[in-house]
């Protein structure tokens, strides 16, 4: 009898998870999951794949997120090729006919936005450039609200009985996301100049005015070399930038070496959600975002 | 006298209104009227009546139409601009290709000579193949792309001086239920580790000795059908079976027997420990029938091989900077047929279990790697009886590897490499040196774990 009670009890254990949430999420990038939290509530399981302290671009296909994949209903991307280097192992790996391509499982945010930055000509001697537009794009409020707006629309295809429960979360969603937008617009990053380590930033840049004069990591994914280091003192000497915008992946040692030479301040910016402290949501990431920004 | 004209006018219109009044075709029209009125007004209510209700309906439709289209700053599809999605932008219909160049500079201490006989006594009779000075190991072309909604294609093509090769092309079903997935085609088999993994990510230059000496140098790579299953555990455990042709020329033979003759059954399992730490591990078996002329010069084997492996991975990476790799696996084989001499005819049977074993490590700190391997045979089975006698080899065969690496960026590596090689078993060692360069070009498959 206790055998039997004990197996009833894992059994529980192992199905009461997809019981009690009716779509079992698995988003890669924590801003992802903050914005499907916020749409899907308490109707919605969440898995983030990519952890708060790991550069989005070099992440390994580890076991552990294929097994997160293989359960999954849905699976939630940034995608402009950011997560090429693992996503599709992830997903032909995970075996899960619902999250392959062309699959209502198999969402792509960056379908519900407009990229910037598409390169004209691209080849590899320019380093691990993005050829479909900077993949940066959840520093951009407009951008991630399509992508809420998206989510209101997927979720409400996998789940019809709670489309009015979507659709109502996205409502406080967007009054929330306009009174905010409407403060950070208000504070005063307009006019600033700033040099970024990675091409992180532009999207925000745009946004709200300000300007990356450039980037020290000249070619994207490949570390500095002493020309490109030169070169950025040169600029930063020339245009006065207020600071040097890194996240905490960044290598630090050419970062201090520049900020020797320049006396030129470094700011650690939260890279995505949860990756400083007070950045639990996309919101409050914002806010820490532009307050550092604003700070300067 | 005018006042009084005017009062016998109004006087006589009076009184004619009145006559007028009074007479009965008059009321009669009169109260004819009114019922006409009272029914148009009748008429009239009852339309009034259904267009309150058509109103009161168009309001609650409106009303409907105005909730629907709360939602703000609907986003016209013209403006979302559809992107390369997954597999990124090059696989608008070509399929995403890859060339990887490997190349690699060599020498050692023996002559050119020995090194075509530098063969393991016991277990292989082949030597090693490097050139001193510049080899060129593959210049490999890599395709893949999704077929439709139900495959996707992988061929691995590579170029080398010799001739086109066709080392894997296979394709993978990505739409069948319940976590089971196919492979159908020519493929590196699911046993072991190091086996399924494409050489240009290997560690070292050159495969473990127990690789070389029970799989030989391009591993298992076999046309056939995989079938794997994933299901929903809470951690990462992996079923694979496998039924091969059984080509490989130092396990089976193609000669050994018609049909599929190899087949094997691993399990994969994997978790995480702590935030950056990952362990794998697994047992593996390929059994088959063999025929080869593999282990001894001028003699074929005929009979049957199984192969057993138990892998083992360790892997720690804190950041995209900074990692460290333990890697092992233990195979151990059992052949039992008859050892044939091709000149005399003569044919003894002949049973061997031995085993094999390495352990390797490598440190990766920015854009350097440093590794070390440790190479075994018959660590604990050194059994070879021919015609019931078992023969003497000597010294176990064994090999260490040191080796350095730097990557410029993500698509190049230059390595150096540093191998002491005991496995002769005649005294002599042979020490040499790789220098390796891996470019690649083009859009490459993403790698597995």
């Amino acid at each position: 009898m206790k055998s039997v009670k004990l197996i009833t009890l894992i059994f529980f254990l192992i199905f009461a998870g997809n019981l009690l949430a009716a779509i079992n999420v698995v988003a890669t990038l924590p801003w992802i999951s903050s914005i499907a939290k916020q749409i899907g509530k308490e109707k919605i399981s969440l898995t983030t794949l990519v952890k708060t302290n790991q550069d989005p671009h070099y992440v390994e296909a580890k076991p552990s997120l294929i097994i997160a994949a293989r359960k999954a209903d849905i699976i939630m991307y940034n995608g402009l090729e950011l997560e090429i280097g693992y996503l599709p192992v992830i997903i032909e790996s995970s075996k899960n006919p619902n999250i392959q391509p062309g699959k209502i499982g198999n969402f792509d945010c960056s379908k519900y936005i407009t990229p910037i930055e598409i390169p004209t000509t691209t080849d590899r001697s320019m380093g691990d450039i993005h050829p479909l537009g900077n993949p940066h794009y959840h520093f951009s409020p407009i951008n991630v609200l399509r992508v809420a707006e998206g989510m209101v629309e997927i979720f409400s295809k996998i789940d019809p009985s709670n489309e009015n429960y979507y659709r109502q979360n996205y409502k406080e969603f967007y009054t929330k996301w306009q009174t905010k937008v409407q403060q950070w617009k208000s504070i005063k990053i307009s006019g600033k100049k700033f040099v970024a380590y990675h091409n992180l930033f532009s999207y925000l840049a745009n946004d709200f005015g300000f300007q990356i004069v450039g980037c020290i990591e000249a070619k994207p994914g490949i570390p500095p070399s002493s020309g490109d280091i030169k070169r950025i003192i040169e600029t930063i000497n020339l245009t006065k930038p207020q600071a040097v915008l890194i996240t905490t992946y960044t290598p630090l040692k050419p970062v201090n070496f520049i900020s020797e030479k320049t006396s030129l301040k470094i700011i650690i910016m939260p890279h995505d959600v949860g990756s400083l402290a007070n950045t639990d949501d996309w919101f409050s990431f914002m806010e820490r975002t532009i307050s550092l920004l604003s700070q300067e | 006298m005018k006042i009084k004209k005017n009062f016998l006018k109004m006087y006589l219109l009076l009184f004619t209104g009145i006559f007028l009044l009074d007479k009965p075709i008059f009321s009669q029209d009169i109260n004819e009227r009114i019922k006409i009125l009272e029914e148009t007004l009748k008429i009239q209510q009852e339309t009034i009546l259904k267009q309150q209700k058509i109103i009161e309906q168009l309001q609650d439709e409106l009303q409907q139409i105005k909730k629907q289209t709360e939602k703000p700053e609907i986003l016209s599809r013209e403006k979302r601009i559809t992107s390369g999605g997954l597999f990124g932008a090059a696989s608008a219909y070509n399929p995403n290709i890859s060339l990887l160049l490997d190349s690699f500079g060599y020498t050692s201490n023996i002559k050119e000579t020995k090194l075509e006989s530098w063969n393991i006594p016991g277990f292989i009779s082949e030597g090693l193949n490097y050139k001193k000075g510049m080899n060129i190991h593959t210049a490999e072309l890599y395709i893949f792309s999704p077929v439709d909604p139900f495959f996707n294609l992988y061929a691995t093509i590579p170029v080398k001086e010799e001739g086109i090769e066709l080392e894997e092309a296979y394709f993978v079903t990505t739409s069948l239920p319940s976590g089971i997935q196919g492979k159908i085609g020519k493929f590196k088999s699911g046993f072991g580790r190091q086996n399924s993994q494409h050489v240009h990510t290997w560690y070292f230059v050159d495969p473990p000795l127990a690789y070389r000496a029970f799989l030989g140098e391009e591993g298992i790579t076999e046309k056939g059908i995989q079938l794997t299953f994933l299901p929903k555990f809470p951690i990462y455990t992996q079923f694979g079976i496998e039924a091969l042709q059984g080509e490989n020329e130092i396990l089976f033979g193609e000669d050994a027997t018609s049909g599929l003759h190899a087949f094997s059954a691993f399990v994969k399992t994997s978790f995480d420990i702590g935030e950056n730490s990952t362990i794998l591990f697994g047992p593996s078996i390929i059994v088959g029938k063999t025929k080869t002329s593999s282990i001894e010069e001028d003699h074929i084997f005929s009979g049957d091989s199984s192969l057993c492996g138990f892998e083992f991975t360790y892997k720690w990476k804190p950041s995209r900077w900074k990692s460290f790799t333990l890697q092992s696996e233990y195979l151990w084989r059992h052949q039992k047929g008859t050892l044939q001499d091709n000149s005399s005819g003569n044919s003894q049977t002949l049973e061997r279990t031995q085993d094999g074993f390495y352990l390797q490590a490598i440190y990766q700190k920015g854009r350097w790697g440093f590794g070390t391997r440790y190479d075994i045979l018959e660590p604990f089975n050194d059994k070879y009886k021919l015609a019931g006698v078992q023969e003497n080899f000597e010294a176990k065969p064994w090999k260490t590897s040191a080796m350095i690496e730097f990557n410029p960026s993500e698509f190049s590596k230059i390595r150096l490499q540093y191998n002491y090689d005991k496995s002769a078993r005649n005294g002599k060692n042979n020490s040499e040196w790789f220098l390796q360069f891996i470019t690649g070009i083009g859009a490459h498959a993403a790698h597995s774990f």
